[in-house]
């Protein structure tokens, strides 16, 4: 059996794809985030001047979100096979 | 720039006659970093405290505490006081406004444990004035013996079993039931054995007397008359605070500065008649160095330059060449940004400039909107009025700076609180004939580049046309642009990179392991422009330079280990979309605070009216108070997050291509001291 699929599923698709990717990246990310963000919080009672590298550490695991992110807008903007469906 | 500054290696030796005039002078000229005498040579020992240190430091620890309890803080000076007043006012302020202050500290902490024993005399109290007995009736006794506390259950006829002679009185009070028992003192053992079966719990009774509540009524009645005899006590420390806060600073300043002085000698190598100091010197000011301390010695006293070589030989067994970092005054405020990360080693690069040229670029890529970045500049203008401190004043001159690049970005990106918001109010859209035109002259770059936002023209023929930054073309141009910036700045991070692996002689380092990477990075991006713009012939000279290059890190000093750090150089660049990507969140947000306050709460308030002039009044105070939270809380994060993130690119992209391999360097930080409350 053949699976006809419109435009618009497509795009649909294009989009729920490119939604996980940012979103499931962003639970990566805080799930990174949360151990350091403790461990500085730790860090700067004892000594307030390691904040400043404290909150750099917190945003190592950020990166994991913007690869996500990259993905997304690659499928949404740059994904060439469906882009001639794509437009409405 | 991109270097620290020259340093000289010193020595200082002279007769020990002189040695005060010579602590003396080199405190006043603030040129010299001591290298601290640790003790090694046989013929030396470690020099001794001069003059009144230990008046000196007595006298500090004295005021030290009375500014503790005046809870002085470190502030920006109001005054700077002369030394001389300082001088004469000392002993006055250490001894009898030190002894006021404090008798009048120690009065109140007095009169706050009076206060709280009497407190806890009135709440063991309470509870008894259910019991008909004056408080005199529960002491004093010898041959009867005393139970007075709460029992969970009735004990008359218990007590009344083990003792038949006895006087029990109970009442009840907040779900717990009070009882005095009185019996003979020999069947003291026996009642209380009973009691407690009764789950009896033992109160103290204050020795007081009378009854209970005029007993409460006194103990409240003193509490008062205590509290208002602390009141105008503490009135007096504030007032005191206020009077003498800056004079106990320069105090504070003028005895610390003479402990410093009086115990530099510990830090010198001493023999019997002579002293020698180590230490470093900016080599421009050698010259001023010594000729001012020979004079002040008198003749008694040689400063001698250390040939480089030498000096070279003492930092290969371990002596620190302390670093001075040197820039002009636009880019101090960066060193911040440098040193919150590691001070360079001498021999290592100062990344400041570079810090300045690319960061306040990248925060403004981020922000792009005018009527943020203006916010950002005004905020920052008012909180530097505010916080005089050098730190806080270098953190916001960084904003400062890099609101000023948030206003540039955001002509560029044609947003004033949001894209298509308040622009294309003021500027009005890009007519239909006038896009055709630009499409012929092929500047056209798509939808959404040269689109339908309106344009500032600065003189005829050369207009900006902004570009709309949620548009999937500007999208892409951006994704291109994120990755050009990250290649160019990692790129320089590698050649300092070289160049700093053979400053330090390491050629093989300099060579096959951060050259290689040089390579990837730059080729990396030319084999995707490529790709992109479909030159197979520049894909695939490209992929044999990696590939040679990749070759050369297997050669390298970690051998084929080398190449498992490749997914880390190019994910460095995939993480320069974060330029774009955080830029697009705060867009989005702005975007969606317009169309949630004009498009959403507005006509909705107003009964489904669609025209801006049927808007209700209350409706667009709704409206107005919507757009305000989220912008403003956009604008929040639009501070932080364009600060934190070009921060991040700086320290992991490219610090990490040369910075500190060979451990952190130390400050150059001269003997002396810059005055903020004496006057010089």
């Amino acid at each position: 059996m053949a699976v006809v699929a419109d435009a618009g599923t497509l795009y649909g698709l294009l989009a729920v794809g490119a939604g996980l990717a940012t979103g499931l990246a962003g639970i990566g990310a805080g799930m990174g985030e949360q151990g350091i963000g403790a461990a500085v919080v730790g860090v700067v009672a004892e000594e307030p001047g390691f904040l400043g590298k404290g909150l750099f550490l917190m945003l190592l695991p950020e990166t994991l979100i913007i690869f996500g992110l990259a993905v997304s807008l690659i499928l949404m903007f740059a994904w060439t096979p469906f882009s001639g469906i794509v437009t409405p | 720039m991109l270097r620290p500054v020259k340093m000289s290696r010193v020595v200082v030796a002279g007769s020990k006659n002189v040695i005060s005039p010579v602590v003396e002078k080199l405190h006043e000229l603030c040129l010299l970093h001591i290298v601290n005498y640790n003790g090694s040579q046989p013929q030396f020992e470690m020099g001794k405290p001069i003059g009144k240190a230990k008046e000196y430091s007595e006298d500090l620890i004295k005021l030290r505490s009375v500014t503790r309890y005046l809870e002085l803080n470190k502030k920006f000076p109001d005054k700077a006081y002369p030394e001389s007043q300082v001088l004469s006012e000392m002993d006055n302020l250490l001894n009898n406004v030190g002894a006021d202050v404090t008798a009048t500290y120690e009065r109140i902490v007095a009169i706050d444990a009076e206060v709280k024993s009497k407190q806890d005399q009135i709440r063991a109290l309470t509870p008894l004035a259910v019991l008909p007995l004056p408080l005199e009736s529960y002491y004093g006794y010898d041959s009867l013996a005393t139970f007075v506390g709460t029992a969970a259950s009735p004990v008359d006829a218990d007590v009344a079993r083990v003792s038949p002679v006895n006087e029990i009185y109970s009442g009840s009070a907040k779900n717990a039931t009070f009882v005095a028992v009185f019996v003979p003192a020999d069947k003291a053992g026996e009642v209380s054995s009973v009691l407690s079966e009764h789950g009896f719990s033992e109160m103290s009774v204050p020795r007081l007397e009378g009854n209970v509540d005029s007993a409460i009524a006194t103990l409240e009645g003193s509490i008062k008359s205590l509290e208002g005899e602390k009141v105008p006590l503490q009135k007096k420390l504030v007032d005191m605070k206020k009077q003498y806060e800056d004079l106990m600073l320069a105090t504070d300043e003028y005895l610390s500065m003479q402990t410093h002085k009086t115990e530099a000698p510990l830090r010198f190598a001493e023999t019997a008649n002579a002293f020698v100091i180590d230490g470093y010197v900016p080599a421009d000011q050698f010259g001023r160095l010594k000729s001012e301390l020979e004079s002040a010695a008198g003749g008694k006293l040689e400063v001698s330059l250390i040939a480089d070589n030498e000096a070279d030989e003492l930092a290969e067994k371990g002596e620190d060449i302390p670093t001075q970092m040197d820039n002009p005054s636009l880019v101090k405020p960066y060193e911040l940004v440098t040193r919150m990360f590691a001070i360079p080693e001498y021999k290592e690069f100062d990344p400041s400039l570079l810090i300045f040229v690319f960061f306040p670029i990248m925060f403004g890529m981020i922000l792009g909107d005018i009527g943020y970045g203006v916010m950002a500049f005004l905020t920052m203008v008012l909180l530097k009025k505010k916080f005089k401190t050098p730190g806080w004043q270098q953190l916001i001159n960084v904003v400062l700076i890099s609101s000023v690049w948030a206003v540039i970005f955001g002509i560029f990106f044609g947003e004033i609180f949001g894209p298509l918001g308040l622009w294309s109010k003021v500027m009005g859209h890009l007519p239909e004939h006038e896009i055709e035109a630009v499409k012929a002259a092929g500047l056209y770059f798509g939808e959404g580049v040269f689109g339908s936002l309106g344009r500032i023209g600065f003189w005829p023929g050369i207009d900006i046309f902004p570009l709309d930054r949620l548009a999937s073309n500007a999208v892409l141009l951006l994704i291109g642009t994120s990755v050009i910036i990250g290649i160019i700045h990692c790129s320089v991070g590698s050649i300092l990179g070289i160049k700093t692996e053979l400053a330090y002689g390491e050629k093989k380092h300099a060579y096959f392991e951060k050259l290689p990477v040089l390579l990837i990075q730059v080729f990396f991006g030319l084999l995707v422009l490529g790709l992109v713009i479909g030159q197979m012939m520049l894909v695939i000279a490209s992929a044999i330079v990696i590939v040679v290059a990749m070759v050369m890190l297997v050669m390298g000093p970690e051998g084929p280990m080398g190449l498992a750090h490749m997914p880390f150089y190019v994910s460095n660049l995939i993480s320069y979309l974060r330029l774009l990507a955080i830029g697009l969140a705060s867009v989005g947000l702005a975007f969606a605070a317009n169309q949630l306050a004009f498009y959403v709460v507005m006509p909705m308030l107003s009964g489904g009216a669609t025209n801006s002039a049927e808007f209700t009044i209350p409706a667009i105070i709704a409206g107005l108070v919507v757009l305000f939270a989220v912008h403003f809380i956009n604008f929040l994060l639009g501070i932080l997050s364009p600060f934190m993130h070009p921060l991040r690119l700086h320290y992991v992209e490219m610090f990490t291509k040369f910075y500190s391999n060979h451990g952190g360097g130390v400050e150059y930080s001269p003997f002396g001291h810059v005055r903020r409350f004496l006057k010089a």
